[in-house]
């Protein structure tokens, strides 16, 4: 027993030594093992005692030997900086072009948007109200990117060409606190009428929308002071010192400017519309989706085909400022370095109405039953096709020594009459007249008017667009027997004529068609599926139009930074020819496209059903039950 | 087999730009240099200021880029072929050499009938030529329907000449020496 008690009490003894040594023991090798894998300085042999190899010597005296060369030279500021492989004027080109091809579609969307939420208003269609809404909601991630190409922009002008950046900001100085306001105000109205949709009462909204498009457009004309004063300067000296900023802003082509990109922003803005809606048809699985989108590109297309319709008018005011300004600027423009410019411009141009009347002629088919007035469009086709052909006739053609010989001369002794203005003014008049009539066509098809003075009605409207085609063809063949004096006016009254016979025919088809019986109803959404690559094709020549137009816009000054003030001195100071400019064109174009693209796709995220109810419902179906996405 | 939409879309962009960059290509190409700054020596003969007025008018001075010579019909500005003979009774009391120094320092103060005014000031941007390429372009303009006769040392009412006066009076062709080093003469 005694054994036993000593037992017990030795490991009663033994037990706490036995715990203290495992303790040890284990920090022991705790801390063995943490010096053997902790992070350690590796040995360095201090400065002093290590070896100089005759590369380490030679590369620290070349260091010291650059700054004290840096020290020495006295700061110079760069007049210019370069981008290696494509060039400053490229890089900045090409960034300029993508800025002001997203602030189009920004400024272009709310205001039609805007112009269809009040339609909507008034009718009370909520069909309109959708498609608005529709509208606006590629606006959000568009605003962020024109602000982004924006400050990208000015960045590569402070860099790329800092010294002629600092000119301009000396004279516009005044003007940037209210561009800031403004876009203050305008992220404000963005945000609030795309959030606020449904949120408010209809004016309340109606008056944001109001706001975001005024904003908008004094954004646009400030920023248009800036690029205009650079072809026509005014409010300076000769040297260039400032004597009137507002001089500066109301320069010869602002207000030009102004009202010819109000315009082309609205029927770009459209025809980029109506290339969403065209994409989303072609993508679309239902008979009611295929409705909405063939209905939501028919109003983008009606819109940029509206706005299209007047914009050759806005481009003659501006050409008349630019001559207005200097003779011989005008004369680079049109008979000089960019005279074949403007061929390329008619084969675009050219396109555009081809492609809109074909569009139209399409949309006859939605209507149910044979529709008479299809039988016309091969006039109509003829008339387009004819045009097409004086406007893209160059004045002077290239050809041979030989050849120039027998013609005697630069231009063919029978083409060369449909060089000039004064055809060239003819065919895009009746080009104008022709689409508008296009256009009239359609509206009628499947109607019948029913007023009493139906008849009369249809008379008078013949007889208006046969006065205006007959002024415009004879002020056209006038014009070639003619002092310069009188031809150059001559547009005015033709330009006239197609303004007023527009107009009126309208009015009197809104009466006319007023309480009209309907031989056919339209089906939205039966349209041949061509008609929707017609819309992609027509955005993609309006884009690649406002690319080309905006070359000749900058490229006049040819080298000058500001005309006659300020020359340019740099390596771009040349012209390039018109094979390279077109080749920048494209590619500038492919790379919006590839950006709206991402808008698109971001702002169809916007509708898709999240990951999680979407996994719910893959499961549900795996198990038999219903889909509920 | 069925190509996907956003492939046939793309390649609709892709084959529609591709062909306007074609249609540029068909155009004429040319590229447009900046007028190189011409060195004139103070000896020039009249003989070899025709040539470089000549060059003056083609390059620099934009003259050629209105102005025709020998073409006929519906023109925006005036032909200048037979110019040196019209000019010595165009205005009356100015000679040839003072009505074409008129007309290009002070483009807008006589417009020949039928046209607009209309053309740059010839000694301003973005014209901007000297005292001396300009008596080129005067040298070259009398042998268009004339004999030509400045020198460099032609004196005129815009160069420090006698102010416009009946050509009796005037600077004559091939006039006085100058009474200073040239202004325009470069290195």
């Amino acid at each position: 027993m005694s054994n036993g008690v000593m037992n017990r009490k030795a490991l009663v003894l033994l037990g706490p030594v036995a715990g203290i040594v495992m303790f040890v023991a284990v920090v022991w090798m705790a801390t063995v093992f943490v010096r053997q894998f902790e992070y350690r300085e590796p040995y360095r042999a201090p400065a002093a005692t290590a070896d100089a190899t005759p590369r380490a010597e030679g590369l620290a005296a070349e260091r010291a030997a650059a700054e004290t060369r840096a020290r020495a030279t006295p700061y110079v500021e760069a007049e210019y900086r370069t981008v290696p492989v494509v060039g400053s004027r490229v890089a900045i080109w090409s960034v300029a072009q993508l800025h002001l091809l997203f602030a189009a579609f920004v400024l272009a969307v709310p205001l039609f948007a805007f112009i269809i939420e009040v339609i909507g208003y008034k009718t009370g269609d909520l069909r309109y109200d959708r498609l608005a809404h529709e509208f606006t909601k590629l606006l959000s991630v568009s605003f962020s990117l024109t602000a982004t190409f924006g400050a990208f922009l000015t960045f590569m002008l402070i860099i790329l060409y800092p010294k002629f950046t600092n000119y301009l900001m000396s004279v516009f100085s005044p003007t940037f606190l209210p561009y800031v306001l403004l876009f203050f105000a305008e992220a404000f109205f963005l945000y609030t009428y795309y959030y606020g949709w449904g949120k408010f009462r209809p004016l309340v909204h109606l008056g944001l929308g109001l706001g975001l498009n005024l904003v908008g457009t004094a954004i646009m004309m400030i920023a248009n002071a800036w690029l205009t004063f650079m072809t026509s300067p005014r409010g300076i000296s000769d040297q260039g010192a400032v004597i009137s900023v507002w001089d500066a802003v109301t320069n010869y082509t602002w207000m030009p400017i102004n009202i010819h990109r109000f315009i082309a922003n609205i029927a770009f803005g459209g025809s980029v519309a109506a290339a969403y809606a065209a994409f989303k048809f072609l993508q679309a699985e239902t008979d009611d989706e295929r409705a909405h989108y063939d209905w939501m590109g028919y109003i983008g297309n009606f819109v940029a085909i509206g706005a299209f319709l007047p914009l050759p008018f806005a481009g003659y005011y501006l050409a008349k400022e630019i001559y207005a300004f200097s003779q011989t600027l005008g004369l680079t423009m049109m008979g000089g370095a960019f005279s074949w410019l403007f061929i390329i411009q008619a084969v675009l141009i050219g396109n555009l109405f081809l492609a809109a009347n074909y569009y139209l002629w399409l949309g006859m088919g939605r209507v149910e039953g044979v529709q008479p007035l299809q039988k016309v469009i091969k006039y109509l086709l003829v008339a387009i096709t004819l045009c097409f052909m004086v406007w893209a006739t160059p004045r002077s053609i290239v050809a041979t020594v030989s050849e120039l010989r027998a013609m005697g001369g630069g231009a063919h002794p029978v083409l060369g009459y449909l060089g000039v203005m004064s055809a060239k003014n003819t065919a895009v008049n009746i080009l104008i007249l022709t689409t508008f009539m296009s256009f009239l066509l359609y509206r009628r098809t499947g109607k019948v008017a029913t007023v009493r003075w139906a008849k009369t009605g249809h008379s008078a409207q013949l007889a208006i667009f046969a006065a205006a085609a007959f002024i415009v063809i004879f002020l056209g063949i006038y014009g070639y027997f003619v002092e310069a004096t009188v031809r150059i006016r001559l547009s005015v009254p033709q330009v006239s004529s197609v303004l007023i016979a527009m107009v009126s025919i309208t009015a009197i088809d809104l009466f006319l068609f007023r309480g009209a019986a309907r031989t056919g109803e339209v089906r939205w959404g039966k349209i041949p599926l061509i008609s929707q690559y017609v819309l992609i094709f027509i955005a993609v020549t309006f884009t690649w139009l406002m690319g080309l137009m905006g070359y000749v816009r900058s490229g006049l000054r040819q080298h000058w930074h500001v005309y006659g003030v300020i020359r340019d001195q740099s390596v771009d100071a040349f012209t390039p020819t018109l094979g390279f400019a077109t080749k920048v064109v494209s590619v500038t174009v492919l790379e919006f496209f590839l950006l709206i693209a991402f808008v698109f796709w971001i702002t169809s995220l916007h509708d898709r059903p999240d990951v999680q109810r979407r996994s719910k419902a893959i499961d549900q179906t795996r198990k038999g039950g219903a889909e509920v996405i | 087999m069925k190509i996907p939409l956003l492939l046939r879309v793309g390649f609709l962009v892709l084959a529609t730009t591709a062909f306007y960059t074609y249609v540029g290509q068909m155009v004429p190409q040319k590229e447009v240099l900046p007028p190189a700054e011409i060195v004139l020596r103070t000896d020039l003969t009249t003989g070899e200021m025709v040539k470089v007025g000549r060059e003056i008018m083609e390059g620099k001075g934009l003259c050629l880029t209105c102005h025709t010579i020998g073409s006929s019909g519906a023109l925006r500005f005036p032909d200048l072929a037979g110019v040196a003979a019209r000019a010595k009774t165009r205005e009356p009391g100015l000679s040839d050499v003072q009505y074409f120094a008129r007309s290009i320092y002070e483009p807008n103060a006589f417009i020949v009938p039928g046209f607009n005014p209309g053309m740059p000031v010839g000694n301003k941007p973005p014209v901007g030529l000297t005292d001396q390429e300009i008596l080129c372009v005067i040298a070259y303009l009398q042998t268009l329907g004339g004999t030509p006769t400045v020198t460099l040392q032609t004196k005129h009412q815009y160069n420090a000449g006698t102010p416009a006066a009946p050509p009796s009076q005037g600077a004559s062709p091939g006039g006085t020496q100058p009474e200073a080093p040239l202004k325009g003469e470069k290195r």
